[in-house]
């Protein structure tokens, strides 16, 4: 027993939500002793009213959004919030309407796009409108940044808006969207429903992807600590389980309930097979993800320019309480990176250099002097 | 008063109008989910959003995106969730979040809401406001040293100078200031 009475955790209706939802409905959590109430949530900004608030105790959460509140960026006052535990890689993916993507051709880059963008500016067209599920997200500065890479400017000439991911495919049915940038399987169910196709996967942008992580209030993670060490035991458990080949069709059936995720079966079947729970240590939270991620909030405008990158992501993503449970499970986690490779088109991101790589990221909204 | 309700269930609607009875002219819509193109041709005075609607992420980056036609949105939280409305507003976490429904109260709490979002608006205009008048004053005083040192004129000659630029062109004195200090820019050699 862990002295915290019942916890209450938060989630929303996508696939990466597998691990806390295993370890309720697989019993991870009870063999730690946790009572857990999982409280499935309708918007982002519900978990972070609830997180914020207190009551939720932790929840399912974009990873921007939990730096945002605690930076106080994300609506109302700042609150420190912890990421003890990273929950998926990978994950998102751009799906376009099925006559955008016949038009603009099949490249992974958003060439074709940005064609298809300059001769609508000529024309006098409305510009493209493309959706992504929360200011704050991953999907976001992912969707950003593949249209920058392309010279596209997500804010000048294109429209980018917000809607609930279960929604998107009404919406790109409908052509109120063209395009959207969300976590599975709600890409895969507009390809499935015959109204969009795939553009590009996050990790063909960003390999392995951060997306969402597990997130809990700093001050009552201080005076819980041992109820937050059974939860991130029960949590690498359920992880290991939800990445075991030989459990994914039980998992498929779990996720698939309408208390869960509620899409078709094999639909999820079908949008699991980028996705990392737990396979080459997906749990720990890296400072660098962290870093990456601001990085690009400075770059598009949505923080400070004064804020210390390498001092908030050190705050908020907490690998010292993943080791101590990954220990306690037998593992033995690898030293914690503090560069990544891959990630954008400046090659090697340093979380040291995090300002500067804002500042001469393609389009960057900050001043050059 | 023109209200949009978006709510799966049409009751909440149904009390909304109830407790806004007397109010004149009103016009009460109710939608089940929210849809932009609709919201922006109804054009109304506050939101009302159900605080298990998936849509009001949606709404909420509206809010902060269109600066130019921000609307006051009232969320009611049920009493299944007790504390939260109470909290929430205290943390100032989301921008009206209201315990329970009456139709009693319907009209206070709606009214309220528009008060208090014109009030945070107003002081967003203000703060707006005052950033452009320090960068203003700031390009002044860069134009002002400009024409001291180019011209060799006292201080208050130099902004007596500006001064008159901007009464013959009609702008104001910051655009011209702006302007003097391109110009020399350009006539330096630094600009392209």
């Amino acid at each position: 027993m862990t002295g915290a009475g019942r916890l209450r955790l938060g989630f929303i209706a996508l696939n990466d939500a597998a691990s806390l939802i295993v370890a309720q409905e697989k019993g991870f959590f009870a063999a730690q002793g946790l009572d857990v109430e999982l409280r499935r949530e309708v918007s982002w900004a519900t978990i972070r009213d609830k997180v914020t608030v207190g009551t939720l105790d932790g929840a399912h959460m974009l990873a921007p959004l939990a730096l945002a509140v605690s930076l106080g960026v994300a609506d109302g006052e700042p609150t420190p919030l912890i990421a003890p535990l990273a929950l998926n890689l990978n994950g998102p993916a751009v799906t376009l309407s099925s006559r955008l993507a016949s038009a603009v051709g099949a490249a992974p880059d958003a060439s074709g796009l940005a064609r298809l963008v300059a001769r609508r500016q000529a024309e006098g067209a409305s510009p493209i409108t493309l959706a992504v599920v929360f200011p704050y997200s991953v999907h976001n500065y992912l969707l950003r940044d593949w249209l920058a890479r392309a010279g596209i400017d997500p804010d000048r000439d294109a429209r980018l808006t917000v809607a609930p991911p279960a929604r998107m495919t009404e919406l790109l049915v409908d052509g109120v969207v063209e395009g959207f940038c969300v976590t599975e399987p709600w890409g895969a169910a507009a390809v499935a429903a015959g109204a969009g196709q795939l553009a590009v996967r996050a990790s063909q942008l960003w390999p392995r992807t951060p997306d969402k992580v597990f997130a809990l209030r700093e001050t009552w993670a201080a005076e819980h600590p041992e109820a937050v060490q059974a939860m991130l035991r029960a949590l690498l458990r359920a992880a290991a389980w939800a990445d075991a080949p030989g459990n994914r069709a039980e998992l498929v059936e779990i996720l698939a309930r309408p208390h869960y995720v509620g899409a078709a079966a094999p639909v999820i079947a079908g949008s699991l097979s980028d996705m990392v729970f737990y396979a080459g240590e997906a749990n720990a939270p890296l400072p660098v993800h962290a870093g990456w991620l601001l990085s690009q909030m400075m770059r598009w405008g949505h923080i400070g320019q004064d804020v210390d990158i390498a001092a908030l992501a050190g705050r908020v993503y907490r690998p010292d309480l993943y080791r101590v449970a990954a220990a306690a499970e037998g593992l033995s986690p690898a030293p914690t990176p503090d560069s990544l490779e891959g990630f954008g088109e400046a090659g090697v991101y340093r979380l040291a250099d995090a300002r500067a790589h804002a500042a001469s990221a393609k389009l960057s909204r900050m001043p050059t002097d | 008063m023109r209200v949009l309700v978006i709510d799966p269930d049409p009751a909440r609607a149904a009390l909304v109008a109830e407790g806004l009875a007397g109010v004149e002219p009103l016009e009460v819509r109710h939608a089940a989910v929210f849809r932009e193109a609709e919201a922006a041709a109804f054009g109304p005075d506050v939101i009302v959003v159900a605080s298990d609607s998936p849509d009001r992420d949606t709404i909420e980056s509206l809010r902060e995106a269109t600066a130019a036609n921000p609307r006051p949105v009232v969320m009611f939280v049920d009493r299944s969730e007790p504390g939260l409305a109470e909290q929430a507003v205290l943390a100032g976490v989301s921008a009206y979040v209201v315990d329970g429904f009456s139709t009693a109260r319907v009209r206070s709490v709606l009214e309220v809401a528009m008060s208090r979002f014109q009030l945070m608006n107003q002081l967003r205009q203000d703060l707006d406001k005052a950033k452009a008048d320090l960068a203003s004053r700031k390009t002044v005083e860069r134009a002002k040293a400009l024409l001291m040192k180019e011209r060799g004129l006292e201080e208050d000659a130099a902004y007596r100078l500006l001064r008159k630029l901007s009464m013959d062109t009609g702008r104001p004195i910051g655009a011209v200031a702006a302007d003097l200090l391109a110009y020399a820019n350009v006539l330096k050699g630094n600009a392209t």
